[in-house]
């Protein structure tokens, strides 16, 4: 396997976790801002399809993706009509991605915001500062440290994944073959040194992702955390 | 048309609020025991019952009406909140905390104040926070996260303060020296304030005009001075720390004061600066630590009243000893526990108790 392929997928892999973790954040905190504030008849439920995307295997979310992204699917006239090809693109590995690590964000967050005393949102209005410019300077950095948490587990989820991904993306090399998928493809033609390579660049990543957590987010607890807060 | 006025119907599970207040005094303090609902009272004036279908009208504007259909929501009620804990911004500097506010204060809203001093630098000033500035709010002391809470609120150009309990969480030096500072701002800033308390001397201090809330009701509503020692507020001497409540009939007046005597003839002194026909009735309100104890006849002293009296009980309390004793009246004097011990006080040993004219409040 030349030194290219291995770049471009390790590339792939990254811009795939990249955007996936980007695009599903702003749902993230909208849904567990939600979550963490208010209670509304069918919250269970709610919370409950949320888990799905974790508990289910990822093939079957793969199918699900395939449905609703395929031109045959119920939404494919509206591909069609926006002249988009979704499945087989890297986009649909994305997409696979953001769900899949979309609870792990969800429950992050929602705990996070939870934490935050909700007094300290009612003092904030009281000031004259509107909800969203309270969410912004109060609930927000007040929640930080779990969002990044939440951030970097839907990251580190979105860098191994590889069901779902295979069914609504296919292996294609160069367009679609993120490293888990790589390695998959390398074990089929019996290439195991090359198999081999992929692991250890997927080891890379995932530790580094995960020393980033450890070292940033287990930092002495900051000043914000001290009484009161 | 008062200035300030409060109507709403607040109702829990397990609880009841009725208001109904009109008011023109700058300073209006909310009174009762914890759990009387005064810090419903807060939520409703903030707008958080909007279930309550509250009128509430605040320095001359009108903020919810529930026949106009009129809600205001919290961030353009105007309301310079201090809660009782006051709920600092922590991961803010004490400047920050201050300035979170201020942008509304640019508004078009008249700026309060003196004079053209914006009103962040008359809060820092008046409230002397200069000093702080840089801290982070877990840096600083109690008082101090008091006068920060303070001053973020007036810094917002409030129409009106919102203060809630603003001593009660001080030790009795702190509120000391917090007390000045809430005068000043009271003093200075012509803001009509809504004033939380449970300490009836607090209550006097800072209020032009009382209402008693007690389970929920409105039980007494007028000056300080007046509705602190009404009958309606009897029933709460004990909440409000007057453990000791005697009926006496004047003897004799004299120039500044009088002699009553109980039904269980315990003759007393009490201040009195405009002069009363004998006979009538006094209700006398004493607190229980203004009654000192002494094993012997104390000599010469200033205290005008020196009773004999016999240890009956005592009574362990939080913060002491309660002593319950005979002096012809049943009343209760509180002590320290070394107190107690040092003067070796147990059932039956006789006592004096010294007791200052100044001490005995007269209620009705």
């Amino acid at each position: 396997m030349s030194r290219a392929e291995l770049l471009s997928m390790t590339g792939l892999t990254l811009q795939v976790a990249l955007v996936a973790t980007a695009f599903a954040l702003p749902f993230a905190l909208a849904l567990a801002y939600t979550l963490a504030r208010r209670d509304f008849p069918g919250k269970p439920l709610v919370q409950a399809l949320l888990a799905l995307p974790m508990v289910l295997p990822p093939v079957a979310v793969g199918i699900a993706l395939l449905l609703a992204l395929g031109r045959r699917g119920p939404l494919g006239p509206l591909w069609s009509l926006l002249d988009v090809e979704l499945v087989f693109s890297w986009w649909a590995a994305a997409i696979a991605a953001a769900i899949v690590g979309f609870p792990l964000l969800v429950r992050a967050c929602e705990q996070a915001f939870a934490d935050v005393d909700p007094r300290l949102e009612r003092v904030s209005r009281s000031l004259g500062v509107g909800r969203w410019q309270t969410f912004w300077r109060v609930t927000l950095p007040l929640a930080r440290r779990g969002v990044l948490y939440g951030v970097v587990l839907a990251f580190s989820r979105a860098l191994g994944e590889f069901g779902a991904t295979a069914i609504v993306a296919g292996i294609l090399p160069g367009r679609t073959e993120t490293l888990a998928l790589g390695i998959y493809s390398r074990v089929q033609l019996g290439d195991d040194a090359g198999a081999l390579t992929l692991c250890g660049a997927s080891f890379v990543l995932a530790l580094s992702a995960m020393l980033v957590a450890e070292t940033w987010l287990r930092r002495p607890r900051r000043r914000f955390e001290g009484p009161g807060a | 048309m008062s200035a300030n006025a409060i109507r709403a119907r607040v109702t829990r599970r397990s609880f009841q609020l009725e208001l109904d207040l009109a008011w023109d005094e700058r300073v209006l303090v909310v009174f009762g025991p914890s759990g009387a609902g005064k810090s419903t009272l807060f939520e409703v004036v903030l707008g958080l019952h909007p279930d309550a279908r509250p009128l509430v009208r605040i320095g001359g504007t009108l903020l919810d009406d529930p026949d106009l259909r009129r809600r205001t929501p919290l961030e353009r009620r105007g309301l310079g909140w201090v809660p009782q804990d006051m709920l600092l911004f922590p991961h803010l500097t004490v400047k920050e905390n201050l300035r979170f506010g201020v942008a509304r204060s640019s508004g078009s809203r008249p700026l309060m104040g003196s004079g053209s001093q914006p009103l962040l630098e008359t809060a820092i000033e008046v409230l002397e926070l200069g000093p702080l500035l840089a801290r982070r709010v877990d840096e600083i002391s109690g008082g101090e996260r008091q006068r920060v809470a303070m001053g973020r609120a007036l810094a917002s150009a409030p129409r009106a303060l919102l203060l809630d309990e603003p001593l009660a969480s001080l030790d009795l030096a702190l509120r000391a020296r917090v007390l000045p500072y809430l005068l000043r701002v009271r003093d200075e800033l012509d803001l009509p304030i809504l004033y939380i308390t449970h300490d009836p001397d607090e209550a006097m201090i800072v209020g032009d005009r009382a209402v008693v809330i007690d389970a929920g009701r409105v039980v007494a509503d007028g000056p300080p001075a007046r509705v602190l020692w009404s009958r309606a507020v009897l029933p709460l001497s004990e909440a409000l720390g007057l453990e000791n409540v005697l009926e006496a009939r004047v003897l004799e007046t004299a120039t500044d004061h009088l002699i009553a005597r109980t039904p269980g003839g315990l003759r007393l002194t009490v201040p009195c600066p405009t002069p009363l026909a004998p006979q009538h009735t006094l209700r006398l309100g004493l607190r229980a630590q203004d009654i000192l104890i002494a094993a012997d006849p104390p000599g010469r002293i200033s205290a005008r009243n020196v009773l004999d009296a016999r240890v009956v009980t005592l009574e362990t309390a939080t913060d002491g000893v309660l002593v319950h004793v005979d002096a012809g009246e049943p009343l209760v004097a509180k002590i320290t526990r070394a107190a107690a011990d040092a003067l070796e006080l147990a059932p039956g040993a006789r006592v004096h108790l010294v007791i200052k004219s100044q001490a005995l409040r007269r209620l009705a």
